[in-house]
């Protein structure tokens, strides 16, 4: 038996006095992994997002503002920028291309995105990969959506279903454009990114179906046309007093249709086809990247329109700046946890320390030297901070897959649960070692005291 | 044997122990009696090696500890001593084959001498606990707390004999238990050291112990520092 093993029989017979000790630590080591964790994953979720886009142009916001609708769909844009100017943009020599892109729509609670073809001609994330398909293909018909990833999954849609658009953020929204449902022509493979949450249509369709909700069409859907609809949604017959909203039947906007029938709304609007004034955001490719800061500087002091033009790269490293702040507050809290929960070990062990003098002594007359006594507290409180260590991983582990999934439906940010990195077990290995050195303490008072003591067991 | 020569033995200035010549034979067997505070305890923790006298020699088979460090005293002490105290004399964590067996993983004769009985340490420490008529296989997987403190003496000489040191000092064993078991246990510690030629130093303030053995010293008979002038 050695000393060690000796403390850890002697540890594993006060496990409950060392229960808050193990927790207390655990927890602070779950803390500051955590945070590390989720800032690590966070930036690299963040980073993946977008790549390959030099430049996003939106109305004049201030960059975090502008990156986090226009990326991340978090938020929404206050104003909108010209239409026209994206296409002035476009026509830059040194712009490789731009894709426009206009939000405002949901549809059961995820967002809408209107751009043209050249979003998946051009879009990139992870380090240069293009939006694939599982299904289906890019838009050909101006009704035609695409569907992210999730969207299918979660809605349970496949390729040729119809679907119907609503106005605004809300999961639950009154108004629907639901003389105007879209097939679905194609499904994106999944990119864990916030396009897997989207639905992306034509810009003309967004166009149409909010110049149709403002009744600029003058058309009102007939009858016929929804006759072969089964569901009725209570919600939405409850609404149904409401002037603004129509007063037929309606259908669940989530229902399955195969048969996508054209209407008449849809073919007025294909006849217009006109594309929308206002957008909410450019992405701008550019090949020359000595360009980048000059073309953001022209759209920046331009004075037709006030706009903003961000380098989405510098602007997520300014978002992690921000959050720097955040992280080193985590990081002191949980680093003084760690200290106080040591410290409970260490209060527990100098407690002991008066109550063991006979177990010491015993030792000594069996032959242990004061050092090898020494070397039992030491080993004593290693394992304490053993256990704990592990202890707390596994509760990290376990909060990660707990939260992995909430974090991605609400936030829609993929924690890629890893295994833990050098630097992390680095941190680990530093707190035992803490655990040690202030081990010596006590270890070095019943050191002493067993050099005094001797084997006088009377005590 | 042991041999104490010339020992003066001061603890913060005040003299203690000042023993002029004292020898106890191999596999001799003494009764030292004193009262408390008569200065047994420095006595035992003298002979055993956890401090040295100022002046003179402990001399215990032939060695010299003296002249030893300290762990090399801790090692000598490992290999030739056998304690045995008062109670409590098991490690509460450590259940009742591992208290046996503890003396070993700290001497490597010990344990050499133990595996020449059995198989194994635990084997030995079975072996041990059967002839001191604690039957193994009802209290082997108890803690010690739950024995009683007769067993528990017991077993303190198991590992008092585990791998035959050739001394065991017994501090007090007798003094926890009642009059009847106090015969039995110096009866069967006796028989024990009989049969591995162990030499025997048994201190207590119990003279009713005294007839059990051929020689009897009083401690102050042999320490001319008084009684009274030790604290």
């Amino acid at each position: 038996m050695s000393i060690f093993n000796l403390a850890f029989k002697s540890i594993r017979s006060r496990k409950t006095t060392f229960l808050l000790t193990f927790i207390s630590i655990a927890l602070s080591v779950m803390l500051l992994l955590s945070v590390q964790m989720i800032k690590k994953e966070a930036n690299s979720g963040f980073m993946q997002t977008i790549s390959g886009t030099d430049l996003i142009v939106g109305p004049k916001s201030s960059q975090i503002e502008l990156l986090l609708y226009s990326v991340f769909h978090i938020g929404t844009p206050n104003t909108l920028m010209e239409y026209k100017s994206y296409e002035k943009i476009q026509a830059n020599p040194d712009v490789t291309w731009a894709i426009p892109i206009s939000l405002g729509d949901s549809h059961k609670g995820y967002k809408v995105v209107s751009t043209n073809e050249n979003f998946f001609k051009h879009y990139s994330f992870a380090n240069g990969k293009k939006v694939e398909f599982t299904q289906g293909k890019v838009f050909e018909d101006m009704f035609h959506v695409v569907l992210g990833h999730e969207v299918a999954k979660k809605l349970n849609y496949e390729v040729g279903d119809n679907i119907v658009l609503s106005h605004g953020d809300a999961e639950v929204s009154f108004v629907h454009h639901d003389e105007l449902p879209f097939k679905v022509s194609g499904i994106i493979k999944p990119t864990h990114t916030p396009i897997d949450k989207t639905l992306i249509v034509t810009l003309h369709a967004m166009e149409a179906i909010h110049t149709d909700s403002h009744k600029h069409f003058m058309l009102r859907p007939n009858k016929k046309s929804q006759e072969h609809n089964e569901h009725h949604d209570e919600k939405h017959e409850s609404a149904e007093d409401n002037e603004e909203i129509h007063d037929e039947e309606h259908h669940d906007d989530g229902h399955h249709e195969k048969e996508f029938k054209e209407n008449i709304s849809h073919k007025l609007a294909k006849k217009l086809k006109k594309l929308p004034r206002k957008i909410s955001a450019v992405y701008v490719g550019i090949d020359s990247k000595s360009a980048i800061f000059g073309i953001q500087r022209k759209i920046n002091n331009n004075t037709q329109e006030p706009l903003s033009a961000i380098i989405p790269a510098l602007a997520v490293q300014d978002l992690w700046d921000f959050f720097d702040i955040v992280q080193i507050t985590l990081n002191i809290i949980s680093v003084l946890v760690v200290f106080i929960g040591l410290l409970g070990m260490l209060s527990l062990i100098l407690m002991g320390v008066q109550h063991r003098r006979k177990e010491m002594a015993i030792l000594r007359s069996i032959g242990a030297t004061p050092y090898d006594i020494g070397k039992l507290i030491v080993g004593e409180a290693a394992i304490v901070c053993a256990i704990s260590i592990g202890l707390g991983v596994a509760f990290l582990y376990v909060a990660l897959f707990i939260v992995s999934q909430p974090l991605y439906d609400t936030y829609g940010f993929y924690l890629q649960i890893q295994p833990l990195s050098l630097q992390e077990l680095a941190i680990l290995a530093l707190i035992e070692c803490c655990a040690i050195l202030i081990s010596f303490i006590p270890a070095y008072q019943i050191y002493k005291r067993s050099l005094i003591d001797g084997m006088n067991t009377q005590i | 044997m042991i041999e104490l020569n010339n020992m003066q033995f001061s603890w913060k200035e005040t003299l203690i122990l000042n023993i002029e010549y004292f020898k106890i034979e191999a596999n001799e067997k003494v009764f030292i009696q004193g009262s408390s505070g008569s200065g047994k305890s420095t006595l035992l923790n003298l002979i055993a090696g956890v401090i040295t006298p100022q002046t003179g020699d402990v001399i215990i088979n032939n060695k010299h500890l003296s002249t030893m460090k300290s762990a090399r005293r801790d090692n000598f002490r490992a290999n030739h001593i056998g304690f045995i105290f008062q109670q409590f004399n098991l490690i509460p964590y450590l259940n009742l084959i591992e208290n046996i067996i503890l003396p070993c993983k700290f001497s490597l004769s010990r344990k050499e001498k133990a595996l020449k009985y059995s198989k194994s340490l635990e084997e030995e420490a079975i072996r041990l606990l059967s002839n001191l008529g604690i039957k193994a296989s009802s209290v082997l997987k108890r803690g010690v707390s739950e024995l009683s403190i007769g067993q528990q003496q017991r077993v303190a000489i198991a590992r008092a004999l585990i791998g035959s040191p050739e001394i065991i000092i017994a501090d007090e064993p007798t003094s926890a238990l009642d009059r009847a078991h106090k015969d039995a246990f110096v009866k069967m510690l006796f028989d024990e050291c009989e049969k591995e030629n162990i030499t025997l130093l048994f201190v207590s303030h119990d003279e009713s112990l005294k007839s059990h053995f051929k020689r009897c010293i009083s401690l102050s008979s042999i320490n001319s520092v008084k009684p009274e002038e030790v604290e």
